[in-house]
């Protein structure tokens, strides 16, 4: 691997990590707080993905509105799954996981009902390469770099919000100590909500940033799902941090892995990745250690 | 309004108009009786792509042979049903459907995608003496007397775009591979690999990525490390190609680009530029094609179908969308000339003194050196360039006389991958 | 209608009654002793007689659905024997298709006589689920879903990649099938599905057989003890690791005998069969079915796979057939959060309630 491959890997690694990081960090919220695993997570990813094919390329809108869209319309699609099928089933952890799968099959349906089963790509407003450091070898569109920095901006504002305003104490409360916050007097079904449209919206950003990148199709959040997981489990479940670091870190084990063996290869790696870690610190890089 | 929603309403009117077919059909049209066709494919899951479509193209086949009165057959008139059942893709669900469309339905032939479903329903098939086809030739061995591949023989033509190219563009020396590690990509590398080496092109390197990949940036990178001449993209999903495309622009290749298919090429132009993609071949042509009206194609109204099926269902047009209704062409005329739609005497008539009516003419069955039975119908295939944004046949190259002088080279690399029939686990 | 119409239907809604109706004479505890035996052998005999009845009235596409479902009895059955120690898995599929690649492999390439190789096959599979156990079981919960599910997808992984001997993506076809006999005036062959049906219910009956006995034995009192007071049991001297390891490693043996069941109906086995899509259509009919008793499990499979296998397929929603499946789930849950199996129990309270109200 000479070095221009190696920086264009790295690059192409970077983006991974910053659209991941987005669905993952959704995924954090969502089961630190609620304890449900949501399954239909990458579904709500590409609701988002679709939001934006319909707001950008078929009406014509600007496309920060469609990604604007995305995150309202998939944040207003959690709510709804929160309050039909989450809370019914907030002490029954299985209950919420099948139903959560039965949301998978009906946006997934839904999906080839509205859009036809065959996948879109479609070009983003900044399609073209941008050379970085002025080496022509070394290129990456600008739409990767929009995603970036999307990212960046929204897990920044994210972070701020969870440290710095009274909603967001009360969330990390809920997600540290339900029992104990409920005692505070915090409401769990409304930090429930905040979490869950949170959690959506974050998953419809990532799908309306990546929607001109990655084929948009019916099935696509099944790729990003699994990265998704073994990225909560790296990170620690319950570390927003975590989430971040360990996106990173299996983008570019993946990445790398690719660039050199294989997919396949890479998908082991990181399977492997997350068993070393769930063997030997289960509460991840940077969770605590769960209480029994 | 918008396109999502007319799109809804163009699917439940189809729906709609193909429940009243059925319901209307045997009051209104001349026809006796109804033949029924088996359609086995995936329609839900990640592989309905390869199905669905194909589906709205034999129902749209189905529409306007009954509006005609139905199709005749030694001397009978009769209407069409397509009946579907979805495998998704699983081989114990398509064994299921084999068994309903055969034993309950009563089909006279089954129309499939193949591949992975397809060993579980052979045995079924065998038994009934049931006439099946698949669109993936990989899957005919010597223990499939009844299945025949009669649509494309993919992989093999993907050879004439080579070859094409070895004509037309000499300078070009060089070649990377890249594929989706699958039944459909892996023989397809078998064949540029004996295509290439046929033709004098060194390739650098063949590189495998999994059906699940969603970033193709790496693999881009990883290609283009060897400064290729040709970039290969093998047979691949029609948004892999895209994706590829997009990455060996944005990582800024300047050199030719070959693949078995450049589905939704508009697309792809939008996404990189007209004159990156000028020039780049391929195998599938729009059948808006004027060179497809010549006499000699053995396809109903191309242009016709083609028109109808983007109003009906626009954005799904793709080469299955064609090449189940092409097949249902060719079971018409085995039919016509076996006087009958007995499946066991249609698949006489189909291989009639060894030829058959292939859409792009008249061809020759075989395949039994690769595949141990002559049950794939290859002759002519075009190649396909994109000139000015608009992909044009640049000429019909004929697969039978690349085989008799290469023949030997493409047996050695099925070989080497393991592809051959006897080989395949 | 293509389903076979009315007769059909009713076969399906007897084979979903019996294993309800079982749940509950499991579940009621208002039946004395006498009466409840006597409601046991009754319920035997009509379970009996449906089960050799069913394949003889179904038609031919549902004969072949009988043979499938006989099949995931046994591996929804064993998969409920691991959520007794309370963890719930998300390789049993994939322990499934070790099995089915096992057995085809033994068979096809080493020439081991089939009935043979599926036993080897279902040994395999315990052996590949104790090493697993080593690493799996340092978690619990929400890790020990994901880890297995690591672990799983890791192994199916593996078939894809490596061509040989797994044949890659395409699997292994031509795998032979289950070898004909002659018993006495009988010729049984093995591809036809009725009599394929036999075997499998056979194998599946006796299996699941065991696995009760298993449950109601001491271990399956310690699954119980390691469930539901962890700490207690291994203060009060239970090898907790111990117990759990035994329930993965048989649950997973029996995975893999019909994963081998499956290999020869079908001769062929691809590692998409074993996909995480299949296994959550097990989950699914486990959780909804329920898993307070045995017949939980076996509800849920036979319910959901007559409403997506027969009902939506007559429907001919074709493509939007997930869709109705999916709002199917989520009624369920919503209005039967502990499963089918508490149906009857449920609509007897209903009855009792309705009485004197009205």
């Amino acid at each position: 691997m000479d070095l221009a491959v190696f920086i264009q890997t790295c690059l192409n690694a970077v983006y991974a990590s910053s659209y991941l990081a987005l669905v993952a960090v959704g995924l954090v919220l969502i089961f630190g707080v609620m304890r449900v695993v949501n399954f239909a997570h990458g579904e709500l990813y590409m609701a988002g993905a679709y939001a934006l094919f319909w707001v950008f390329h078929q009406t014509g809108l600007p496309f920060f509105l469609g990604v604007a869209v995305a995150i309202a319309a998939v944040g207003a699609l959690g709510l709804v799954m929160e309050r039909a099928l989450f809370r019914p089933m907030r002490n029954n952890p299985l209950g919420g996981l099948i139903c959560s799968i039965g949301a998978l099959l009906i946006l997934q349906a839904g999906a080839v009902a509205l859009f036809g089963v065959r996948k879109k790509s479609f070009a983003g407003p900044y399609n073209e390469a941008v050379s970085l450091f002025g080496v022509e070898s070394l290129t990456i569109s600008g739409q990767r770099l929009a995603v970036i920095a999307f990212a960046v901006a929204l897990l920044g504002a994210l972070w701020v919000f969870l440290k710095k305003s009274r909603f967001g104490w009360a969330l990390r409360a809920v997600a540290q100590d339900p029992d104990a916050a409920a005692l505070q007097g915090i409401s769990i079904g409304r930090i429930s909500m905040l979490a869950m449209a949170l959690g959506a919206g974050l998953a419809g950003a990532a799908g309306a940033l990546t929607a001109t990148i990655v084929p948009t199709g019916p099935y696509m959040g099944h790729s990003v799902i699994i990265g998704a997981f073994i990225v909560i489990i790296v990170g620690g479940v319950g570390s927003l941090e975590g989430a971040v670091v360990a996106s990173i870190l299996y983008a570019f084990v993946s990445t790398f892995v690719t660039t050199i063996w294989d997919g396949v290869v890479a998908d082991i790696a990181g399977l492997l990745l997350m068993l070393a870690v769930l063997v030997a610190r289960p509460q991840g890089l940077f969770g605590r250690p769960e209480r029994a | 309004m918008s396109f999502a929603s007319m799109n809804r309403r163009n699917f439940l009117g189809a729906t709609a108009l193909a429940g009243a077919a059925t319901v209307a059909g045997p009051h209104r049209a001349r026809a006796d009786d109804t033949v029924k066709i088996g359609f086995l494919a995936p329609l839900t899951g990640d592989v309905a792509a390869w199905g669905l479509p194909g589906l709205y193209g034999c129902e749209i086949w189905a529409e306007q042979k009954n509006a005609m009165g139905g199709v005749e057959i030694g001397g009978a008139t009769y209407n069409v049903e397509i009946v579907s059942y979805d495998n998704e893709y699983l081989p114990d669900k398509a064994r299921t459907g084999a068994q309903k469309l055969i034993a309950e339905d009563g089909v006279s032939f089954i129309e499939m995608l193949g591949g992975d479903t397809m060993p579980a329903v052979t045995p079924i098939a065998n038994r009934a003496e049931m006439l099946v086809s698949t669109l993936l030739p990989s899957d005919l061995s010597p223990d499939t007397p009844f299945l025949v591949a009669p649509a494309e023989v993919h992989p093999i033509y993907n050879l004439t775009g080579v070859w094409w190219m070895a004509e037309n563009m000499p300078d070009a020396k060089t070649a990377v591979i890249c594929a989706q590690d699958d039944a459909i990509g892996r023989p397809s590398v078998a064949t540029y690999l004996a295509a290439f080496e046929a033709h004098g092109v060194e390739v650098k390197d063949t590189i495998f990525f999994d059906i699940s990949t969603t970033d193709f940036a790496p693999v881009m990178t990883a290609m283009l490390a060897h400064k290729p001449d040709i970039l290969c993209l093998d047979t691949a999903y029609a948004e892999f190609v895209n994706e590829l495309c997009k990455q060996a622009f944005v990582q800024g290749y300047g050199g030719q680009i070959v693949s078995c298919t450049a589905d939704f090429y508009a697309d792809i132009i939008a996404n990189t530029s007209e004159e990156f993609m000028d020039g780049v071949i391929f195998q599938f042509p729009d059948f808006d094609d004027p060179a497809l009206n010549d006499p000699r194609i053995n396809f109903d109204d191309p242009n016709g179908f083609f028109q109808t099926y983007n109003e009906r269902y626009p954005g799904q047009w793709g080469a299955v969308s064609w090449e189940y209704a092409s097949i249902l062409d060719l079971w018409l005329d085995g039919a016509r000339k076996a006087g009958s739609i007995e499946p066991a005497a249609v698949l006489e008539g189909m291989k009639q003194g060894g030829k058959g009516a292939h859409a792009f003419g008249e061809a020759d069955w075989w395949g039994e050196e690769l595949f141990g039975i002559d049950n794939a119908l290859v002759g002519d295939w075009p190649v396909v360039q994109i000139q000015n944004g608009k992909a044009v046949i640049v000429e019909f190259k004929n697969i039978p006389e690349w085989w008799s002088e290469h023949g030997g080279t493409m047996i050695e690399h099925f070989e080497e991958m393991g592809e051959m029939w006897y080989q395949r686990a | 209608m293509s389903g076979g119409g009315a007769v059909t239907y009713t076969v399906w809604a007897v084979l979903i009654a019996l294993p309800l109706l079982a749940a509950w004479l499991t579940l009621d505890p208002g039946l004395g002793g006498a009466r409840r035996r006597i409601w046991w052998a009754v319920l035997a005999a009509a379970g009996a007689a449906a089960l050799i009845a069913a394949p003889r009235v179904a038609t031919f596409s549902q004969q072949e659905l009988l043979v499938f479902l006989a099949i995931n009895a046994l591996v929804v059955a064993s998969y409920r024997l691991l959520a007794l120690t309370g963890e719930f898995s998300l390789g049993h599929v994939v322990m499934m298709g070790v099995g089915a690649y096992a057995t085809a492999l033994f068979s096809k390439r080493l020439g081991v006589p089939v009935p043979v190789s599926m036993l080897l096959a279902a040994g395999v599979t315990g052996l590949v689920a104790f090493i697993l156990a080593f690493p799996l079981f340092r978690m619990k919960g929400f890790y020990f879903l994901i880890g297995s599910f690591a672990a799983g997808e890791a192994i199916r992984l593996t078939w894809k990649r490596f061509q040989d001997p797994f044949g890659g993506p395409k699997g292994v076809s031509r795998i032979p099938g289950f070898p004909d006999m002659e018993v006495g005036p009988f010729e049984l062959l093995f591809w036809e599905p009725v009599t394929y049906y036999y075997l499998a219910l056979a194998v599946a009956a006796a299996s699941i057989w065991v696995l009760w006995r298993i449950e109601r034995s001491h271990i399956g009192l310690v699954f119980h003890a390691v469930h539901w007071q962890d700490q207690l049991a291994g203060a009060v001297g239970v090898n907790t690791w111990r117990a759990r390891a035994t329930a993965l490693v048989v649950a997973s043996a029996f995975a893999g005998l019909a994963g081998a069941l499956l290999a020869h109906y079908l001769t062929t086995v691809n590692p998409n069969r074993f996909d995480v899509d299949e296994m959550v259509y097990v989950l699914i009919w486990v959780i909804v079915g329920g898993t307070a008793t045995i017949w939980g499990p076996i509800v849920g499979l036979i319910a959901l796979t007559a409403i997506n296998e027969v009902v939506l397929r007559d429907a001919g929603v074709d493509e939007l057939r997930p869709m109705f499946y999916g709002a199917v789930l989520i009624l369920a849950m919503l209005f039967l959060p502990e499963g089918l199996e508490t149906l009857p129990r449920r609509v007897a309270g209903w009855l009792g309630r309705g009485r004197p109200a009205g």
